[in-house]
Parts: structure tokens; C-alpha cells; sequence
């Protein structure tokens, strides 16, 4: 049980004492992350404001389809991005495979059911008064998306808080795909694994906690904007 | 020109048809009164009237002209206000600016919202800074309207604007609304069951019924249960004991009308004078209230748990010596109830 105690101690020492290989794996977990969350979000807001506020003939097919996307394993996104960028692979031309940019890939295909799910949702019980308002008011289609979005933003706060929990926890992807690589793509959780794998569950419990500590920050940011919302 | 012409136009839900109106116009400028029970489409036909819905069939003209939902000269003209309006989560300044900043016409902004504010009873000071949740329902339908009135619409539709609110808040709603015709001649359609109001204000009053124009003016609804009587008709006992004859319903229709306008009014005793073959009902004046023309009366009969409103010439009224609290008796003919 000392490894607690242990672990406690070795996180503050390694980042009072600005760790190169444990800044390298911040830096890499907060670079992918940040690419996946801003990919996620770009694309799955105005799909999940598509899929909450219209009604069409595949709605509920595609709401169904899009839940069973919030299982999707990690190892499971990380063996299908693999064999898409490995080099034989029809992506290898790319040459994204072992790098940041493939581990967003990865993560932003975990996080985009997330938001496009919880957005489309936050859509759907919107005050059905508000669509009349707007368009009695005399917006135009673009005004009554982005306003509508507007006023959804807590909905869309909690998908993005979801979203970026899911991101910088998940260590199938950024393992399968990043290659757990020293100073490339070595996030804190495949360091984790790594040292866990070691027997240096000291240092393990050290990285989870500086992990946490990331987490915590970022959700610090959220309750920000949330409270100005 | 009318600023609207309806002609034969169906509206359905589903398989529920909830509007059916065979010609109707509405004149610039003028106040128009929707009157009917829950349920009787008021509400919807003022979106058709803002061109939200599209009616199933048939055609709505503005100035002439189909017009359809996102068309500027619909988009920029008609206004309507909801009976529970949605107010953004903002604060009350950018609510009431909304419209006039997403039409890009932002010049001397402020002052006109507080113009606006002032016009609802708002005071600016106050008000333009505090958050939507931080206002009374009667504050937050004031707001609403505000949002509407500083976009000076060409029509202004209000559904049931005074429904929910405070005495204060709905003389003060009443008020703005008149101000908009007054001021730049908007054209106002308002659906509500402040039937006073209406008469007072209206330049015509629309009864509607099961999504019908009732042409006899304030309809008064009778639910059953019924049950055969005498000569083939329907009876229905009120709760004072008095018999309400009715003809034989068409299938699926369930609510009897009875048309005040081809009711006779008369004083208990006197209608063996009358001509015609008729039924009556006793019932005492509740209200009076003279219309905005000065010559005829809406006259409130209580007949056991029925209210009839009857609108009478001034000089009958005079002359029966009508007050609130008088017998009167009813007359009427079986065979003028319709079915709904």
C-alpha cells in the first residue's frame, strides 16, 4: 500500500522537477487530445443539431446507430485506424501511423458519437416554443441553427466534457496507433501501461495522478465557461 | 388591398382536420379578435396566419401575394407572440435587440429597446440588464412583446396575450398592443377568451369552433351525456332540472352549439307571445357590457351550469329593463342547434 504513498510523492517530484520524459507525455496527450476534441467538436455539433432538430425517415435508424457508437472499444478503433495507415494499408500513403495526428484520428472517431449524441439530444428538448420564437422573430435557417445552438450550451458543454474524459483516459488508440513511442507518442496512459507492465507502479500511480491533475484543470476551464454561460 | 385573404383553406394533423375556413379577409390596420374554446384552432391559425404552417389545402394571400415561410417580406413583416413566449437565456436587452440584430438593423440600438421596454410598462433602467430567469411571468410576457413591438411589424399575431399574467401586466400588454396600431397602423390579430376585451378594442371578432368560422357570434358548447326524448330529439337535462332539446347529431359529432345570434330574449311569463314553435330556458342576467359601436349589448344569461352570451340591441335591453341578477327566459329553436 506504500505505492500511494509513493506514487504521491514521485508526481509532485516529477513535476516540480519538470521530468523531460513525463512533460514529453503531457505534451503529447494534451496535443492529441486537444486535435481530437477540436475535430470532434467542429464536426459533431452541426451533425448532432442536424440529427436533433430535423425529422426525416432515417432519424431514428441513425440515433441508434449513433448510440451503439458510444460503445466502440478503444482497441477495437485502434486495430480498424491501424490496418487503415499501416503502411500496405490504403491510408499508408499518408504516413500517419506512429504519429500525434494518427492517435487523433483514433480519438476523435471515440469522442464524435459522444457530442454528436449529446448535442443532438440537448437539440431535441429544447423548449419547443424556442424554434417559433426564432422564426417569428425573422431568423433565417443559419440564425435559428446558431442561435438554437446557443441556447443549448450547457447540453453542448456536457457532451464536450464527456468527450474530453473519454480522450484523455483511453489507451487502446494511442497505443495501437501512437506505438507507445519515448518522446513521440508516449501518452501518460500508455506510460502507464508501460511502467505498470515494469513493476514500477509507483511511477504508474505518479502518471495517473498527473493525469488526473490535467484533467482536473481542463475541467476548471469547463466550469469557467460554463458559469459565464 | 387586404393585408390577408384566406381562401378554402384545410389544415390537418395527421388525419385530424383542425381548420377549415371557406373565405376570410383581413383589412390594414384593422384589430381583429379570435374568440373559441380550447382546442378550436386559434393558436393554429395564427401560425398559418405566420406562415409557419402551410395549410394542407387551399391558399393564404399576404398583400396579394403566396408567400412562404423564409420570404423576406413574411420573415421582416408578421410577428407572432406564443401564449407561453420562449424568452432566450440572455438578458433582456439582447432579447428585445434580437430581432433587429439578426436583421442587421442595429442603428441607435439601445435607445430603441428602451423605447420598447417603456412602451410594455418596462422601466429600462431596471430592466434591460437582468437575466431571463430573474423576471415575474407577467415581466417575461412583457418582454416578449417588447421583442416584437420594436421590430414595428406590419402584423402582429398574439396568442392568448393575456392569459397568464397579473391584472397589471395584461392592462399594460393590452395597452402596448393598441399603441402598434396606433403608431405605425399594425394590423393585429389576437386569439384570447377575454371577450370583453375583444368587443371593446375589435373592429370584427372571429368565432371559431372545431376550426370553423361560427358565424352567430359567441357560440356556448353543451356536452353530454344526452338521451332520446320526445319526437325523435335529444335531451339534455341541466342541472337545475330544465330540459335542452337538440336534433340528431351526424356521426362522430359529439358538442352541441347553441347560435346566440337565433336566440329571443324575453321576460319570464311572456313566451306564449311568442309566435313561433319554440322551447325555453330560464335563466338571470350576469354581465352587461356595451360594445364599442354604443348600441348593442353582449348580455351573460346564466342557465344552470350554461353561460349564454346573447348580443342584443341597446334599445331591447333598455326596454326589457335588463340588470345583472334579472330572470330572463330564453327561447329557441330545437332545431338550431348545430353539432360539432
Amino acid at each position: 500500500m506504500d505505492f500511494f504513498q509513493e506514487g504521491f510523492t514521485q508526481a509532485v517530484t516529477l513535476l516540480v522537477n519538470r521530468d523531460p520524459a513525463t512533460y514529453s507525455a503531457i505534451s503529447a496527450t494534451i496535443r492529441a487530445s486537444s486535435l481530437a476534441m477540436a475535430a470532434s467538436l467542429l464536426l459533431g455539433i452541426p451533425f448532432g443539431y442536424l440529427l436533433g432538430y430535423f425529422d426525416f425517415r432515417l432519424k431514428k435508424f441513425i440515433r441508434i446507430v449513433v448510440n451503439t457508437l458510444l460503445s466502440l472499444p478503444t482497441v477495437f478503433i485502434g486495430l480498424i485506424i491501424y490496418a487503415l495507415l499501416t503502411r500496405n494499408g490504403p491510408l499508408g500513403e499518408a504516413g500517419l501511423l506512429f504519429t500525434i495526428t494518427g492517435i487523433a484520428i483514433g480519438q476523435t472517431i471515440l469522442s464524435l458519437p459522444i457530442v454528436i449524441a449529446l448535442t443532438a439530444t440537448a437539440v431535441e428538448t429544447a423548449d419547443r416554443n424556442l424554434r417559433i420564437t426564432l422564426m417569428s422573430l425573422g431568423a433565417n435557417r443559419f440564425q435559428i441553427a446558431k442561435s438554437t445552438l446557443w441556447e443549448v450550451r450547457l447540453g453542448i458543454l456536457a457532451a464536450a466534457v464527456t468527450a474530453t474524459g473519454r480522450v484523455l483516459t483511453e489507451v487502446g488508440i494511442s497505443l495501437m496507433v501512437g506505438g507507445n513511442i519515448k518522446w513521440h507518442t508516449r501518452t501518460i496512459t500508455t506510460a502507464i501501461a508501460l511502467e505498470t507492465s515494469k513493476g514500477e507502479f509507483g511511477m504508474g500511480i505518479a502518471l495517473g495522478l498527473v493525469l488526473l491533475l490535467i484533467a482536473f484543470t481542463v475541467n476548471i476551464f469547463l466550469a469557467g465557461l460554463r458559469r459565464r454561460a | 388591398m387586404d393585408i390577408y385573404q384566406i381562401q378554402d383553406i384545410d389544415h390537418f394533423y395527421g388525419d385530424k382536420q383542425v381548420i377549415s375556413i371557406e373565405d376570410l379577409a383581413i383589412a390594414p390596420a384593422s384589430i381583429v379578435g379570435l374568440i373559441g374554446p380550447n382546442g378550436s384552432g386559434k393558436s393554429t391559425l395564427l401560425k398559418l396566419l405566420c406562415f409557419l404552417e402551410e395549410p394542407t389545402y387551399g391558399t393564404i394571400l399576404f398583400k396579394g401575394q403566396k408567400k412562404s415561410l423564409f420570404s423576406d417580406g413574411v420573415r421582416f413583416s408578421i410577428t407572432l407572440m406564443t401564449q407561453e413566449p420562449y424568452l432566450m437565456h440572455r438578458s433582456v436587452f439582447d432579447n428585445v435587440a434580437y430581432g433587429l440584430k439578426i436583421r442587421g438593423d442595429t442603428k441607435d440600438i439601445r435607445n430603441r429597446v428602451r423605447e420598447a421596454l417603456d412602451l410594455v410598462g418596462l422601466d429600462p433602467e431596471n430592466f434591460t440588464r437582468r437575466k431571463w430567469y430573474e423576471l415575474s411571468g407577467g415581466e417575461a410576457q412583457r418582454v416578449a412583446l417588447a421583442a416584437r413591438l420594436v421590430l414595428k411589424p406590419e402584423v402582429l399575431l398574439l396568442d392568448e396575450p393575456t392569459a397568464s399574467v397579473d391584472a397589471d401586466s395584461a392592462r399594460l400588454i393590452k395597452k402596448a398592443s393598441l399603441q402598434a396600431r396606433e403608431e405605425w397602423g399594425a394590423t393585429l390579430v389576437v386569439a384570447t377568451h377575454d371577450w370583453q376585451w375583444l368587443y371593446e378594442t375589435c373592429d370584427s371578432v372571429l368565432h371559431l369552433m372545431h376550426g370553423k368560422l361560427f358565424k352567430g357570434g359567441l357560440g356556448c358548447e353543451v356536452y353530454g351525456p344526452w338521451r332520446l326524448g320526445q319526437k325523435n330529439l335529444l335531451q339534455k337535462e341541466l342541472k337545475d332540472g330544465q330540459l335542452l332539446v337538440a336534433p340528431k347529431p351526424d356521426e362522430g359529432k359529439h358538442m352541441a352549439v347553441l347560435d346566440p345570434s337565433r336566440l329571443k330574449i324575453t321576460l319570464p311569463g311572456k313566451y306564449p307571445l311568442l309566435e313561433w314553435d319554440v322551447d325555453t330556458l330560464n335563466g338571470f342576467v350576469t354581465r352587461l357590457f356595451l360594445e364599442r359601436n354604443g348600441n348593442t349589448v353582449q348580455t351573460a344569461i346564466k342557465v344552470a351550469e350554461l353561460v349564454i352570451t346573447v348580443r342584443m340591441a341597446r334599445k331591447r335591453v333598455e326596454a326589457l329593463r335588463l340588470h345583472p341578477g334579472k330572470e330572463v327566459t330564453i327561447a329557441y329553436d330545437s332545431r338550431d342547434i348545430e353539432w360539432f
